[in-house]
């Protein structure tokens, strides 16, 4: 008699509730043999779920913002992925967890897909924020309290349902690693790579809220420029030698 | 019970066991690792995934060839990551940065060789030239294809930022990283060599890391642009990097300039 958890399994909305719930030994079942499912279904829960996220983010300048802050920031997700994808393959072995390419590929198109479905979920939330937040005027300005409410917001949203999308993965690749420190070890390498590239993704396809400088654009051509981390680093510099 | 077998849960298997760890088994106790290693996609399979079949491998008469292989390996994946680092300035870069990766990375390993070999006998390893020779290729050969897999973000930053003395950390970082999985996987060959402390292979290390990052320095410009192909003035890698910075931030911390 077949086990509940696999015949759930086999509707999409039961498949959510299952990748949330993280059932270790189904999701396993899914990363070694139902990948094609699995690759189709991930794509379209961060599609849908960090796409309608990205709407609302946008939204608040303009439809048309929302509807590229829609389209960039699944985007996003999707480029790191693929951009990590062979690194993190590598890193796998490298670190004790004997996963083949495809299979970590696999399990980190898992984890933004929780993330994903939790950023969906979270978006009519957001989409109230944004409601009550003060609409955009010739008076906002980068530094307007409304602006950094709005980016707070996203920032706590966001980072929530990363974490969350992470800390689920634990117990599919504790069972897949001979100990707790080399599941750790790898998640751990998984998530820098990611954060590392994602973050630069993230800041050439910019804006996704709202530039007070520029119409409302896809990529501004000035966009395509520079590096977060220079950024980052200039402003350190700047900071410590002021 | 369910429709399905269960997973396959596969053996952990480390490039290098760190410290730590316990003693491993002799090499070639197990079936797998006795497994020969047909080509080359072999060995790039077995260097991730099961690098005690590589190790076992090289202590085998005929291991020459999954030698040369594994350093055939080493200078393709070399100048792979060489257009990468050429993308940045473009022009010639894209055909004088490859051939520097590649031949930089070959001269390296020549130039180390012959010290690996003697600090491989006062640690007390049974070794022989060839096998130190193989676990070198094996070196070059993780390091390149660890390479390989930071090409992409590589390329993303190579595109989109204009700072030299950025790209250059970023490649040095990511050198760092590739470097570390390519020397535990040697000195996890050197374990199962009977290497009894282990003292002079931590030297030779960090004999390779400054040899490695002096080549850097003296086939520059790898990254930027320059009259010559080749510097024309000496320089200590130290001294590059520090005049480098300064060139780049101005005492308040300003981006001054340094671009491609």
């Amino acid at each position: 008699m077949p086990a509940p958890h696999i015949s759930v399994s086999r509707s999409w909305t039961g498949s959510v509730g299952l990748i949330l719930r993280a059932d270790s030994e189904c999701l396993r079942d899914w990363v070694a043999q139902r990948q094609r499912f699995l690759l189709s279904y991930c794509v379209v829960t961060i599609v849908v779920g960090a796409g309608a996220y990205g709407a609302v983010m946008g939204c608040w300048r303009d439809a048309l913002q929302g509807v590229y802050t829609g389209i960039k920031f699944p985007l996003v997700i999707l480029l790191t992925t693929l951009g990590n994808g062979l690194l993190n393959g590598m890193l796998a072995p490298l670190l004790g967890l004997n996963v083949t390419f495809r299979q970590s590929l696999m399990i980190v198109l898992m984890s933004f897909s929780i993330a994903s479905v939790i950023l969906g979920a979270l978006s009519p939330v957001a989409l109230f924020v944004v409601w009550n937040t003060p609409s955009l005027s010739d008076l906002t300005r980068l530094s307007s309290p409304e602006y950094g409410f709005l980016q707070l917001t996203h920032v706590v949203f966001i980072a929530f349902a990363g974490t969350i999308g992470n800390v689920r993965l634990m117990p599919l690749l504790r069972g897949w690693s001979p100990n707790a420190s080399i599941a750790r070890n790898v998640l751990a390498a998984w998530l820098a790579g990611n954060l590392f590239l994602g973050s630069q993704i993230a800041w050439l396809l910019r804006p996704f809220i709202w530039d007070p400088a520029r119409p409302v654009e896809f990529i501004g051509r000035e966009y395509f420029r520079g590096s977060f981390f220079e950024t980052v680093f200039g402003a350190l510099l700047r900071l410590l030698f002021s | 019970m369910n429709d399905y077998p269960p997973p396959i849960i596969p053996k952990p298997a480390l490039a290098g066991a760190p410290s730590g760890l316990p003693t491993q088994p002799p090499l070639g106790s197990t079936p797998d690792e006795q497994a020969p290693i047909p080509g080359v996609v072999a060995a790039i399979e077995s260097i991730l995934r099961q690098p005690r079949r590589v190790m076992y491998q090289l202590r085998q008469s005929g291991s020459n060839r999954l030698t040369a292989g594994m350093v055939l390996v080493a200078v393709l994946c070399s100048i792979i990551y060489g257009v990468v680092v050429g993308a940045f300035s473009g022009g010639t870069q894209l055909w004088a940065a490859p051939a520097k990766v590649a031949a930089g990375l070959l001269i390296s390993a020549l130039i180390c060789l012959p010290s690996l070999y003697i600090f491989a006998c006062l640690s007390g390893s049974q070794a022989r030239l060839v096998e130190v020779a193989g676990l070198v290729a094996g070196l070059t050969m993780l390091m390149t294809i660890l390479l390989i897999g930071f090409a992409p973000v590589a390329w993303v930053f190579s595109q989109s930022t204009e700072s030299v003395t950025a790209m250059g950390a970023l490649h040095l970082a990511f050198w760092f990283i590739a470097t570390y999985f390519g020397l535990r996987f040697l000195n996890a060959g050197f374990s199962a060599h009977e290497d009894r402390s282990g003292g002079g292979i931590k030297v030779w290390m960090a004999i390779f890391i400054l040899v490695v990052l002096q080549m850097t320095t003296a086939v520059r410009p790898l990254i930027g642009t320059a009259d010559t192909l080749l510097p024309t003035e000496k320089k200590f890698f130290v001294t590059h990097w520090i005049d480098s910075l300064k060139t780049t931030y101005d005492a308040d911390g300003r981006n001054t300039g340094l671009t491609r």
